[in-house]
């Protein structure tokens, strides 16, 4: 028994350390040096390259004009990936149907549901600051670091928050139902859709576009998505898809919290009618 | 580079090596399912800072952002010259998020199996034969 697991033990190792070599020296034939590749020597000239704008995405940040605009059709389908990830969750529950089943429910989670009354009041201060700062992360995901996808795993940690504090009722209470995310994680992709599709009803009246074009090129007549004045600079159609991201991923993130946080007994009473029957 | 810089690099390279390694011999060795999937998150975290690690380069790094909004031409030459290599974080920023949604569908599965079975035992779960 010990010799084998040696072996598997031997084996992971070599394996690891071969394909991470491979990777490191073999394929890039890279190690960290003063110049980056010629690739990455593009998007950093060109993100804000405001002399020669046949190339530019107008935002000053490289990863986010990357993200949205130079690979956005990988972003794009990666965010359909995501959205199936969370619908196989809700899959694994698609029966359950969770109805608040206390009577003065409001009276209840003041009294009895969650923690003392000290973490409860931390709670509701710290998730809504949360709330203002996801919101910021969003808004300025075109400027900053951050973006739509770091704004909603951050605005998600405020509904787990509460969650653990102040019950899920709580949250149920104030109509953040699992139907209701469901319903706004779709608005968030449809807006993101319709977005990269905006550019293809330019190519309905003769235009020459791209799918997905963000800013006017030389060699098309799609006049662009409008780049903004200097005190509110929203960069074309990157501001439009980190907002409908942020919806989107928080969404699906505060659906998964309510179904993770769904208690026990419901399960127990669901599968009890279910053999039953 | 110097060579403390190179000592440095490669001690960080052997550091992430070993890390997945050992997650992945967990991901592999390890019975229960909850190990496993706390495993499978520590090799994806590792594996994610490995493609960051690359796009790091030595002579001065700044963030790929552009610090201003009307930059001069030799503002822009130097942040090119300068900025650490975005792909890599482009790349890894969207495979956290979706990690993440991935991990939590394999625990809504793992609920479920303990529900089940009342076992998070692969091998009891194996001989249970559903």
């Amino acid at each position: 028994m010990r010799g084998t697991e040696l072996i598997v033990v031997m084996c992971t190792v070599i394996l690891i350390v071969a394909v991470t070599t491979a990777v490191i020296m073999g394929i890039t034939a890279y190690t960290p040096g003063p110049e980056v590749r010629p690739l990455a020597k593009f998007y950093l000239e060109n993100c804000l390259n405001l002399w020669n704008r046949a190339y530019w995405a107008a935002s000053p940040e490289a990863v986010c004009s990357m993200l949205w605009d130079y690979r956005g059709i990988d972003t794009l389908y990666e965010t359909t990936v995501f959205f199936l990830a969370i619908i196989g969750g809700v899959t694994v529950f698609r029966l359950i149907e969770v109805t608040p089943p206390l009577e003065s429910l409001s009276e209840k989670i003041r009294r009895v549901l969650g923690l003392s009354v000290i973490v409860r009041t931390i709670s509701k201060i710290v998730a809504s600051i949360i709330l203002i700062v996801a919101v910021a992360i969003a808004a300025h995901g075109h400027l900053t670091p951050g973006g739509g996808f770091q704004a909603g795993a951050a605005i998600s940690v405020a509904p787990l928050m509460i969650i653990i504090a102040l019950s899920r009722y709580f949250l149920e209470e104030r109509k953040l139902t699992k139907e209701r995310m469901l319903a706004l994680r779709t608005v968030g992709l449809l807006t993101i859709w319709c977005t990269v599709i905006i550019p293809l009803i330019f190519a309905l009246v003769g235009q020459v576009v791209y799918a997905m074009q963000n800013q006017a090129k030389p060699w098309t007549t799609f006049p662009g998505f409008p780049t903004g004045q200097l005190s509110t600079w929203i960069a074309g159609s990157l501001f439009i898809y980190n907002m409908a991201e942020f919806v989107a991923v928080g969404a699906g993130f505060t659906l998964l919290f309510l179904l993770l946080s769904l208690p026990e007994e419901v399960f127990r009473e669901f599968m009890r009618r279910l053999t039953r029957k | 580079m110097s060579m403390l810089e190179f000592t440095l690099l490669m001690y960080c390279y052997a550091a992430l090596i070993a890390v997945l390694a050992i997650s992945l011999y967990g991901l592999v060795r390890r019975p229960n399912i909850l190990k496993k999937i706390i495993c499978l998150s520590i090799f994806g975290d590792t594996a994610n800072t490995l493609i960051i690690f690359l796009g790091f380069r030595t002579r001065n790094p700044i963030p790929p952002i552009v610090p201003t909004l009307t930059p001069t031409k030799s503002l822009m030459m130097e942040f090119t010259r300068r900025a650490v290599d975005p792909v890599p974080q482009c790349l890894v920023l969207t495979a956290i998020v979706i990690n993440m949604a991935v991990l939590m569908f394999l625990i809504f599965l793992a609920i479920q199996i303990y529900r089940h079975y009342g076992t998070l035992d692969v091998r009891k779960v194996a001989r249970l034969r559903g």
